[in-house]
């Protein structure tokens, strides 16, 4: 089985050959090591590689797997199936209005109408105690305002829908689609 | 003693005074929001009671909830822990009219340490070394500059009703002293509901060390050993431990004195925490008391045994301090990190969630103050401290590498925490040379990124995970007990 795996921008290519129950061989960027493991728990794998035993805490994510070792978590990525997933999802630079984080509503400094300039601030939120300030991604009008004071609103979820200028769209989407675009997110 | 106490608060503050509180055999009552349904105290709690919504105005700031939640269950006082309403004269106020006891300071000594002028001024009545500044408030720019000079550059502006680092401005010049001064004054009208601000000598290095104060209602006023806290971020400290590496006993002797001198000039009662700065000269200077129980008083009672809960219920009941100052001896040496769901390579953003998996660190001299659990979900509503790690040692060169330890074996999955972070702290030259100034982070972990070191490991742990995917839901099956033991065998064994 080949693997490509990404942590922090950094690939390796593993070759992995299952010796017997409980064993692999590992071939990492042309070093082998040979790995026994037991699966302790859910979430916790016994390792040991080439003699050395490891504890390693393992979680499922969106975007591949969080493992935890010696107080350090590693995110990562399977490149092959990622890629294939992320195909068609749509463009990748931040046009959304999206808290990053759960939080909740402070204020909305702008209303249905107002003409924003890109980095300006259309949201005002908290999240445990610290502010943050949404802005608008591009130039634009604000078409509608999805949400209100003290609503709790979560990572995707569209707060402010822009209709972006003409001039800016040129940019590869006519000022529709990306309108419609932000409306299919939410 | 009382009977029953209400705990107006929540998480791992609520939790702490909850144990004292049984192992005294006093019932407690736990008061919660909506979202706080399944967090600890709730779970924990004889009693539980519902003040409304997530929102801390509907739930654990509102007065009439509180008070009516403690009416209800017939407790005889209330413990507000630390942050909402503990400091907030207004409420130990309303509960004496109530007949119901607050377990903290009278409101008249909440009010005089809670406005910062009024408390320098009752401390240089005192004797009390106070920073050099002003002794009123102002508005006029004219004055403001005339004073700045007066005091010398860099100053610090501050809001009179100022805490938790709002309000605060630097300024190292002329120049920028006006318009700091109105953003400081908008800040702090906006945080505070009041405007007024003063201005204090600024030093650039300076240490933070506060002395925890114990007074009873009959004029006993002992201290208990101080607290190093210059470790901070955005004004907040996250590593805390005592002894403090830069005091020696002279300095210690006179320091301490010092915070007894300001429990007595604001007739404290209860326990408080007396805050100073130490500049590179080893001068002292108060910088404020804080009328509450510390976030950080763990590490104080693991080198001196004394549980401050249980201190400050006795006070609370009207009896005397047992404890003289010649009792309060400590051994060894404490640390104290506060793991937040929060990211510390990405500005510590909070990180709220749910908390997929959870291990806590044990073992000798490891005690972990913890507000969460498997599955509990974090919520965004709320100071997002999950627990504080505390480790006692010999000294603190045994304490460091126990403290790294405990934290590599604190696991916590599905949320961001800054173990990475504190274990890098730690280790770091700096910290283990105890040079830690209020600076420390800005100076040396400012673009503070985790060092990927075990990266291949990391790799191979997610080839066998992944090779076994399809374990999670088989094992989740397998939680009934289908592997026979001794003890589920061998019938009529005595043990």
């Amino acid at each position: 089985m080949e693997y490509k795996l990404k942590i922090n921008d950094e690939i390796k290519t593993i070759e992995t050959t299952a010796e017997g129950d409980d064993t692999i061989k590992v071939s990492m960027e042309g070093e082998d090591v040979d790995v026994a493991y037991t699966l302790v728990s859910d979430h916790r794998i016994h390792l040991n590689i080439d003699g050395v035993n490891v504890n390693a805490f393992v979680m499922d994510g969106p975007d591949g797997k969080t493992v935890l070792i010696n107080g350090v978590a590693y995110l990562v990525e399977d490149v092959q199936t990622t890629r294939a997933k992320k195909k068609g999802s749509g463009s990748q630079t931040p046009t959304e209005v999206t808290p990053i984080t759960p939080s909740v509503v402070i204020s909305v400094p702008v209303d249905v109408g107002d003409r924003v300039k890109k980095g300006q601030g259309v949201v005002v939120l908290s999240a445990m105690k610290m502010e943050t300030t949404l802005a608008a991604p591009f130039d634009g009008t604000v078409a509608r305002v999805n949400v209100a004071e003290g609503e709790s609103v979560s990572p995707g979820q569209i707060l402010v829908d822009i209709e972006a200028d003409e001039a800016e769209s040129s940019a590869g989407e006519d000022k529709n689609s990306k309108h419609e675009y932000l409306n299919n997110i939410k | 003693m009382f009977k029953k106490v209400l705990i107006a608060n929540r998480g791992e503050i609520a939790r702490r005074v909850l144990f004292t509180c049984r192992e005294m055999e006093i019932a407690t009552v736990a008061v919660y929001s909506d979202v706080d349904r399944r967090a600890v105290h709730v779970l924990e709690a004889d009693q539980a009671v519902c003040l409304g919504a997530a929102d801390p105005v509907e739930s654990y700031l509102n007065i009439d909830k509180i008070i009516a939640a403690a009416r209800e269950t017939h407790a005889e006082a209330i413990h507000p822990g630390y942050g909402f309403l503990s400091e907030n004269a207004g409420f130990a106020e309303r509960c004496a009219k109530e007949g119901l006891v607050f377990i903290g300071p009278p409101a008249r000594v909440i009010n005089d340490l809670g406005d910062k002028i009024t408390a320098r001024n009752i401390m240089i009545k005192g004797n009390v070394p106070v920073i050099p500044g002003m002794i009123q408030s102002e508005s006029d720019p004219a004055v403001l500059a005339e004073k700045a000079t007066e005091i010398g550059y860099p100053v610090m502006i501050k809001a009179s009703a100022g805490g938790g680092g709002k309000g605060i401005r630097i300024v190292n010049t002329p120049e920028e002293l006006q318009a700091s001064c109105e953003a400081a004054s908008r800040e702090a009208s906006v945080a505070f509901g009041d405007g007024t601000i003063y201005l204090e000598k600024f030093f650039t290095r300076a240490k933070h060390i506060e002395f925890q104060i114990l007074a009873d209602g009959h004029g006993n006023v002992v201290h208990v050993l101080e607290r190093e806290c210059s470790v901070q971020r955005r004004h907040q400290k996250i590593i805390e431990e005592t002894p403090s590496p830069s005091l020696n006993p002279e300095l210690r002797a006179e320091m301490g004195s010092a915070a007894v001198a300001a429990a007595v000039a604001s007739r404290y009662v209860n326990a408080g925490t007396v805050e100073f700065l130490l500049d590179e000269n080893n001068t002292f200077y108060f910088l404020e008391v804080n009328t509450r129980l510390q976030v950080e008083h763990p590490v104080t009672e693991m080198i001196t045994g004394i549980d401050l809960v249980r201190q400050q219920l006795e006070i609370a009941a009207g009896n005397p301090l047992i404890l003289s100052q010649d009792d309060i001896v400590a051994r060894g040496h404490a640390i104290e990190c506060r793991v937040y769901a929060e990211d510390p390579a990405n500005n510590f953003m909070p990180s709220p969630g749910k908390i997929a998996y959870m291990q806590e660190p044990t073992g000798p001299g490891i005690r972990n103050d913890c507000g969460v659990y498997s599955g509990f979900e974090v919520p965004v509503n709320y100071d997002p401290i999950l627990s504080k790690l505390v480790v006692h040692a010999r000294d603190r060169e045994t304490c460091l590498p126990r403290m790294v330890m405990a934290l590599k074996n604190y696991i916590l999955l599905g949320i961001k925490t800054p173990i990475p972070f504190l274990i890098d702290v730690l280790e770091s030259s700096p910290f283990q040379k105890g040079q830690i100034y209020t600076d420390f982070i800005e100076r040396h972990f400012s673009e503070w990124q985790p060092r990927l070191v075990e990266a291949d490991m990391a790799r191979i742990a997610f080839i066998v995970d992944e090779m076994n995917a399809n374990r999670r839901k088989k094992t989740a099956v397998l939680s009934e007990q289908t592997v026979s033991t001794p003890f589920a065998t061998l019938g009529g064994w005595r043990l």
